[in-house]
């Protein structure tokens, strides 16, 4: 109940955000969302699934490229173009998610930045195509939703939809197999629970979520460049939902929030000093937190395993 | 597929093929061995990579211009790069040894961000390059096919180095520890070797050998800010093929990728980077530990 009335709060408050804010801030709230999706999809897996994936980049850029391609060189209006984000997403992430669910730990979070690495360099090199290091440029919305609200409120549409969808998800009996093969994959499978399919069926599903931020992210900046696909994105999720807390369902939204923020007051005064800053935050409270930065939010999931091991 | 029956030609291929598989070797073979001992997979090699490159281009800009000062910076540049990896596995990874591997995946994966941007402030955002020692500027011909004397360098030093390391590990007392750690670090610790020690070392060996093949290949490319995550993909595909933490997978990988690579350029020069990712699926789905690894705990 008490949720229930957090919800509505939020609601409220983001709906009339845009009443309130100038337009610039409306656009990073717009970032906001994208980002916060794109955490939570990642979320999925880490924090729900127990893999964690250093190439979410790739299925970011799928989206991204596949709706700027609909649209730039076919002519398909966005809302056919958005829908097609996911589909090439998850198709991305089931051909290399075959590859890599086989895998466990390090070998997992290995090999999923080495498909990124690919994707990049793919997308990089083939320049017909993709545009190459020039990116493409000029992938707007339609008129009626260039203004910064009409495209705050549609992305914040979407995104709310996701998001209640990988909820959905999360609390689904599918969501419990997963998080009984995260906790111990060899009692999972004694009890019946086929743990590849459930992982590959994971990072699918995370991986189309991340295709459709990268869809919305496409549009909201305009143009899509190789960089999405670049091992420094996949980073982002990653430190987004550890900021956050990788146990709660709603902390990487939070981190997104936090993230965003820190990353415009320091990129807008030294935007050299931007990674920079975020390696460097990353290494200190890695050194100096003996349980790391979840231990900051309470992550049950990392100290067992640090015990463990 | 005319080049199928011009021998000359597969020849200097096969070379030229051998030459970066050399330079690949270098790189991944510190990343494998700084792996098998402290269990850390180091996501930072690349940089290393490219800071020998860097250092390369700064030692021949400030070293007087003699017949002798290339040789010395590629003598300075990897001992440079060495002593950043001490710095790194003083000051950060030896508090974090006994952490969650993920961790410690995350805090190097946060190093290439800070060595990165440092990169950029030191030299600036232009690509650099380093010329060519005089006497291997040109190019040899190889049956008639011209074939570049700076590559004859590499098949001729990377070879030394790879037959020095196999000295090193299976001929000398730090080598038989460096494997014995590979082994088992704690039976090791109880009788009486000092671990910690030994872990710098190697990891200042491993960057060592990292930065010796950025400088050895920094007048092959143009040394610029994106090469630590290209070479570092690379030699990703290397030891998940070759398998972490083997010395002789390491070696093989590097030869079938170096291989692989200049023979994708030749037969399809758009995709060459799928075939790459074609050999290491198809080994994961053999071998998922690599050809001479040993499969995971």
């Amino acid at each position: 109940m008490r949720s229930a009335a957090w919800l509505v709060l939020v609601l409220v408050v983001l709906a009339l955000a845009p009443l309130a804010l100038p337009p610039f801030f409306l656009q990073l709230l717009t970032e906001i969302a994208i980002v916060g999706l794109f955490a939570t999809a990642f979320n999925l897996l880490m924090g729900f699934g127990g893999m964690v994936s250093f190439g979410h980049a790739a299925y970011f850029a799928l989206g991204a490229y596949t709706a700027a391609l609909l649209v730039k060189r076919l002519g398909v209006p966005l809302l056919l173009a958005l829908p097609a984000a996911p589909i090439v997403a998850a198709a991305g992430a089931l051909l290399f998610g075959f590859f890599i669910v086989r895998l466990s730990h390090t070998y997992f979070a290995m090999l999923s930045l080495a498909f990124a690495q690919i994707v990049f360099t793919v997308i990089f090199k083939w320049k017909t195509l993709t545009g190459g290091d020039d990116g493409l440029l000029d992938v707007w919305p339609p008129t009626l939703l260039k203004s910064p609200a009409a495209y705050y409120y549609f992305t914040l549409a979407i995104v709310g939809v996701c998001i209640w969808a990988l909820h959905a998800i999360v609390a689904s009996p599918f969501g419990y197999a997963l998080k009984a093969v995260r906790e111990n994959p060899r009692r999972a499978r004694y009890i019946g629970i086929d743990v590849r399919r459930h992982q590959l069926a994971a990072f699918v599903i995370s991986g189309a979520f991340s295709g459709v931020a990268g869809g919305l992210f496409a549009f909201y900046n305009g143009s899509v460049f190789p960089d999405f696909a670049y091992f420094t994105k996949s980073f982002e999720p990653l430190v987004v939902a550890l900021l956050g807390g990788v146990q709660s369902f709603f902390g990487p939204l939070a981190g997104a929030f936090g993230f965003k923020l820190l990353e415009w007051a320091i990129s807008r005064q030294w935007p050299v000093y931007w990674p920079l800053f975020l390696g460097a935050v990353v290494v200190v409270v890695i050194v100096l937190l003996p349980s790391g930065f979840v231990g900051l939010v309470g992550g049950r999931l990392w100290r067992t395993r640090s015990a463990k091991a | 597929m005319s080049w199928i029956t011009n021998g000359p030609l597969i020849t200097v291929q096969v070379m030229s093929g051998l030459s970066v598989g050399m330079l690949l070797f270098l790189v991944s073979v510190g990343m494998s061995l700084i792996f098998g001992v402290t269990r850390i997979v180091n996501l930072a090699h690349g940089c290393f990579y490219m800071v020998g490159a860097y250092l390369m281009v700064t030692l021949v800009e400030i070293l007087p211009d003699r017949a002798w000062t290339f040789w010395l910076a590629l003598l300075l540049a990897p001992l440079g790069v060495a002593a950043l990896g001490g710095l790194i596995e003083i000051g950060l990874l030896r508090l974090i040894y006994h952490r969650d591997p993920l961790m410690q995946l995350i805090l190097t994966f946060g190093l290439i961000l800070v060595i990165g941007t440092l990169v950029l402030l030191a030299w600036g955002p232009d690509n650099k390059s380093v010329s060519r020692p005089e006497a291997l500027a040109g190019s040899v011909k190889i049956f008639g096919q011209p074939f570049p004397s700076y590559y004859v360098l590499v098949l001729v030093l990377a070879p030394i180095v790879a037959i020095g390391l196999w000295l090193v590990f299976y001929r000398t007392r730090w080598g038989m520890l460096v494997r014995a750690a590979t082994v088992d670090r704690e039976m090791l610790g109880a009788l009486g070797v000092n671990v910690a020690a030994l872990y710098t070392q190697v990891f200042m060996f491993g960057s060592w050998l990292a930065g010796f093949g950025g400088a050895l290949a920094a007048p092959t490319v143009a040394v610029a800010l994106g090469m630590d995550g290209d070479v570092l993909t690379t030699a990703f595909v290397v030891v998940v093929i070759g398998g972490l933490g083997s010395f002789a997978g390491s070696f093989i990988g590097a030869l079938l990728v170096g291989l692989l690579q200049s023979f994708g350029i030749l037969i399809f020069p758009a995709i060459s980077i799928v075939l790459l990712f074609a050999l290491m699926a198809i080994v994961l789905i053999v071998r998922p530990w690599g050809l001479l690894g040993r499969p995971e705990a």
